[in-house]
């Protein structure tokens, strides 16, 4: 009961949760906007962690700068994948057609590679890097310094992107074409530049919020998956589209896995996360952009 | 030669051969076979759901991995043909009771649902096994790999010949209904849960037994390892580069992964994934028929030139 | 004797009322023309009668038992057949196996495939389509994918059609062979048939009855010439004051 109320434990769900909450924000953008289901979005995460650990360990660079550097190479590549691969596919409607369709099987592929790039790379060995291990003492709870610095970089990207989405004309042409695509473009907005602007935005969050995980924790190859699958959750329990409910849905994801755990036992968090995610797409059968089917 | 006797022709043969491989080699290659042949009936079965009805099933390594533990835990109970049968029929219950509240998901949400399934049983059974006291476990007198090879050569014939035999059916019909339409396939008559519910099943049957005489050949039983998500990848893409239209697309498919791992899984495992990725990604794009489509397109086009 | 009978139906898509109180019968043999604005319900209450829709209040009743609630394949084996505003054929498969499907599972229930296949010629054959059997049925043009929509149906043995808008998108030659399709349908098959139109001279040339929709509700039914320059239709459709 102790360890239900401490405030160590509210630490380390806020600390999930931040990072599920940034996670999230990019998927649902770039889900959002295209339709296309990036699974490969926690391998985003990897190599962010593995920018900051190399930068850190090679070029002793700073991890805070280190980890601006990830989420800027991240918006990169995926300013690089957008204008290559997919840009041209836009222009062709019978190919985007069969890239939405099967965008689940192409960045399934898409993350496949990935991680055995990195794993061909790097080797399959996990890597850490030491920072701020001090413990800083607030009140009753004493927590880790870097986990703090997770916590206050990671909230303040999140509230940084939806000030993005509230305030700026970006921010409104990307909302506009989560609702209505087509209506979107009838109206004047550029597709193709919002949509790169979405895929610059998406993965940078996510390098970001590897280069906060590599604060915190190890990196290795294979660790994206379970990052996708609650990046996945959370989108469906926030709502598409909806970014402000990407931010609530991570805090509460967060919350809830870090305490039943602690209700359980860390063996269960898989179970956990895997049935959460199963009962919410039974729940709502239509998936996630349908209409409630009426019956 | 009369067109349409072609393909059961080539496949008598391809299975003949295979049955009358243990004479004629020993060991290596008659490992190759083995694994060729477990993959083309894993394949076959997944087509009967997917490849007819366009549900994709991204899970189906939790029916490999279940017939695998049925073994296990009956081992020395039952005469072996006996628990490859249960394992078989488990897998078919467990795919009656996952698939009508799944198949309702559409969709690339189906495609997600099947792996998060998967994985969940995947770490229940490692809970139970842990609840155990058991790591992993070992099985002792195990038949001969010459046994093991006819079982898989015949589940592989098995899971051909019920492809061949749902497609060409009344089902079949149906199930292709709902591919293309499954709101009007609903409004003409086609009673859409209950079939997606048999192909479901069927396509869990074979790669239960597959999957309880493959943890015969490994004589170790690791849950990690037979619920790998990675099988359920390479059959979806071995679907896909050889094709799911019909019968011959997931044999040329299989044939082509096994050129592929022959040559690369070994020495460089990574590599060989990074192919594999590509390929999945290179065919789904340009090529959705795969290999036997394109084929049979090469062949249409000749007869249209060439027709005498 | 009344085939279809729709009593007080009524239902809201979320705060919208889609239709409201709406009440008429069918008769056996009959066609009965459905008319109304965009957004009148038209369309809704066919999904509700086909099942693809639940009704929020009132009965439908099909041969004198209640329908409302059943699956669409279950509807379909108590006889009704819908065609879609939207064409929605199999584009995948082949023409002949487009029909061979409803043969197979309409209330016939055909269990041979090749029978099966051998009645849906027949059909493609009464309906012109004889000879795109083995095309694939994405290939035909609109009016050809409208005629077999119908052809589908008819595979069902469906006892009560439902047409939604299958004159829309085609040309004045078109129509007016799928006038002579319909009437056929009701002469020689004796069917009945609820046909939404938006082309009116289809509409009053078939219909013996004729029932006009606005905002979810039925503002009048009667005989097609009298309903059509009437007071109400004429308001509701251009507004007060024109009359």
């Amino acid at each position: 009961m102790d360890l239900l109320l401490s405030p160590q434990l509210l630490a380390s769900a806020l600390v999930l949760g931040t990072l599920y909450a940034l996670l999230a924000l990019g998927l649902n953008l770039i889900y959002g906007t295209m339709r296309l289901l990036n699974i490969a979005h926690g391998e985003i995460v990897m190599i962010g962690g593995y920018v900051v650990y190399w930068a850190s360990t090679l070029l002793s660079l700073h991890p805070f700068i280190a980890t601006i550097a990830a989420a800027l190479g991240a918006a990169l590549l995926g300013v690089a994948l957008f204008g290559s691969v997919l840009r041209p596919m836009l222009r062709s409607g019978e190919l985007m057609a069969r890239v939405e369709a099967n965008s689940l099987l192409i960045f399934f592929g898409v993350s496949v590679i990935l991680q055995n790039l990195a794993a061909l790379a790097f080797t399959a060995s996990p890597r850490g890097i030491s920072f701020l291990d001090e413990i800083v003492e607030i009140g009753t709870l004493r927590i880790g310094a870097d986990r703090l610095v997770v916590i206050i970089v990671g909230l303040a990207a999140c509230f940084g992107c939806l000030a993005l989405f509230r305030l700026t004309t970006l921010g409104l042409a990307i909302r506009a074409i989560i609702q209505q695509r087509d209506a979107a473009a009838l109206v004047g907005i550029d597709i193709a530049r919002t949509n790169m602007a979405v895929f610059a935005l998406g993965f940078g969050v996510a390098g970001l919020a590897g280069g906060l995980v590599a604060m915190i924790e190890q990196v290795s190859p294979f660790m994206g998956f379970p990052y996708t699958i609650a990046a996945f959750i959370v989108i469906i329990l926030g709502g598409l589209g909806n970014l402000t409910g990407s931010l609530v849905g991570g805090l509460l994801l967060g919350v809830v896995e870090t305490y039943g755990v602690a209700l359980t036992s860390a063996s269960y968090r898989s179970i956990l996360l895997y049935g959460v995610f199963i009962a919410i797409l039974l729940i709502r059968p239509e998936g996630l952009f349908g209409k409630r089917r009426q019956r | 030669m009369n067109r349409t006797a072609i393909l059961p022709l080539v496949l008598a043969l391809l299975f003949a051969a295979g049955l009358l491989l243990p004479a004629l080699t020993t060991g290596y290659w008659l490992g190759v076979a083995l694994t060729f042949f477990m993959w083309v009936g894993l394949v076959q079965s997944w087509v009967i759901l997917s490849g007819l009805t366009g549900y994709l099933s991204l899970g189906h390594a939790v029916f490999y991995g279940l017939g695998a533990y049925v073994m296990v835990l009956t081992w020395g109970q039952m005469p072996f043909e006996l628990a490859i049968l249960s394992a078989g029929l488990a897998c078919v219950l467990l795919a009656v009771a996952i698939g009508v509240p799944c198949l309702r998901v559409r969709g690339p949400y189906f495609v997600i649902l099947t792996f998060g399934v998967s994985e969940l049983v995947k770490f229940i059974v490692v809970n139970i096994e842990a609840g155990l006291g058991r790591a992993g476990r070992l099985i002792f007198g195990a038949p001969l790999i010459e046994t093991l090879y006819y079982w898989i050569v015949v589940l592989a014939l098995v899971a051909t010949a019920l492809a061949f035999l749902v497609s060409n059916s009344r089902l079949g019909s149906g199930l292709r209904a709902i591919r293309e339409d499954e709101t009007a396939a609903e409004t003409t008559g086609v009673p859409v849960t209950r079939l997606k519910v048999i192909a479901f099943a069927l396509s869990a049957f074979v790669p239960g037994m597959v999957g309880a005489v493959m943890v015969l050949r490994t004589t170790y039983f690791e849950t990690i390892h037979v619920f790998n998500p990675i099988t359920s990848f390479t059959i979806v893409t071995i679907a896909i580069i050889g094709g799911s239209d019909d019968v011959r697309g997931p044999i040329l498919g299989a044939a082509f992964l096994m050129i592929l791992s022959e040559t690369l899984l070994v020495n460089a495992p990574e590599v060989y994934m990074i192919i594999l990725g590509a390929l999945l990604i290179l065919f789904v794009l340009l090529v959705p028929k795969g290999i036997a489509g394109g084929l049979s397109g090469l062949l249409a086009r000749r007869r249209r030139e060439g027709a005498p | 004797m009344s085939l279809l009978a729709i009593d007080r139906v009524s239902k809201q898509f979320g705060g919208l009322a889609a239709l409201s109180d709406v009440s008429f019968d069918v008769g056996a043999g009959e066609i009965v023309g459905l008319m109304g604005a965009n957004g009148a319900g038209k369309t809704t209450l066919l999904a509700l009668i086909a099942g693809n829709l639940r009704p929020n209040g009132g009965h439908i009743s099909f041969d004198g038992a209640r329908i409302d609630g059943l699956s669409p394949s279950a509807i379909c084996h108590r006889g009704i057949g819908r065609t879609f505003q939207i064409v929605r054929p199999f584009a995948g498969l082949s023409v002949r196996e487009n029909v061979a499907i409803a043969v197979m599972y309409g209330p016939g229930g055909e269990r041979h495939r090749r029978r099966a296949e051998e009645k849906a010629q027949a059909i493609l054959d009464a309906f012109g389509l004889g000879p795109r059997g083995d095309d694939l049925a994405g290939s035909l043009t609109l009016a050809g994918r409208k005629r077999l929509e119908v052809a589908r149906v008819m595979g069902t043995g469906a006892k009560l059609l439902l047409l939604d808008e299958v004159m829309a998108g085609l040309t004045a030659a078109e129509v007016a062979e799928t006038i002579e399709l319909v009437r056929d349908l009701k002469v020689r098959h004796g069917m009945t048939i609820l046909i939404i139109e938006h082309v009116m001279k289809a509409l009053l040339r078939l219909s013996d009855r004729l029932v006009v929709m606005h905002h979810g509700r039925v503002v009048a039914i009667g005989d097609p010439h009298e309903v059509a320059g009437s007071a109400e239709v004429i308001e509701a459709y251009f507004g007060k004051g024109r009359a």
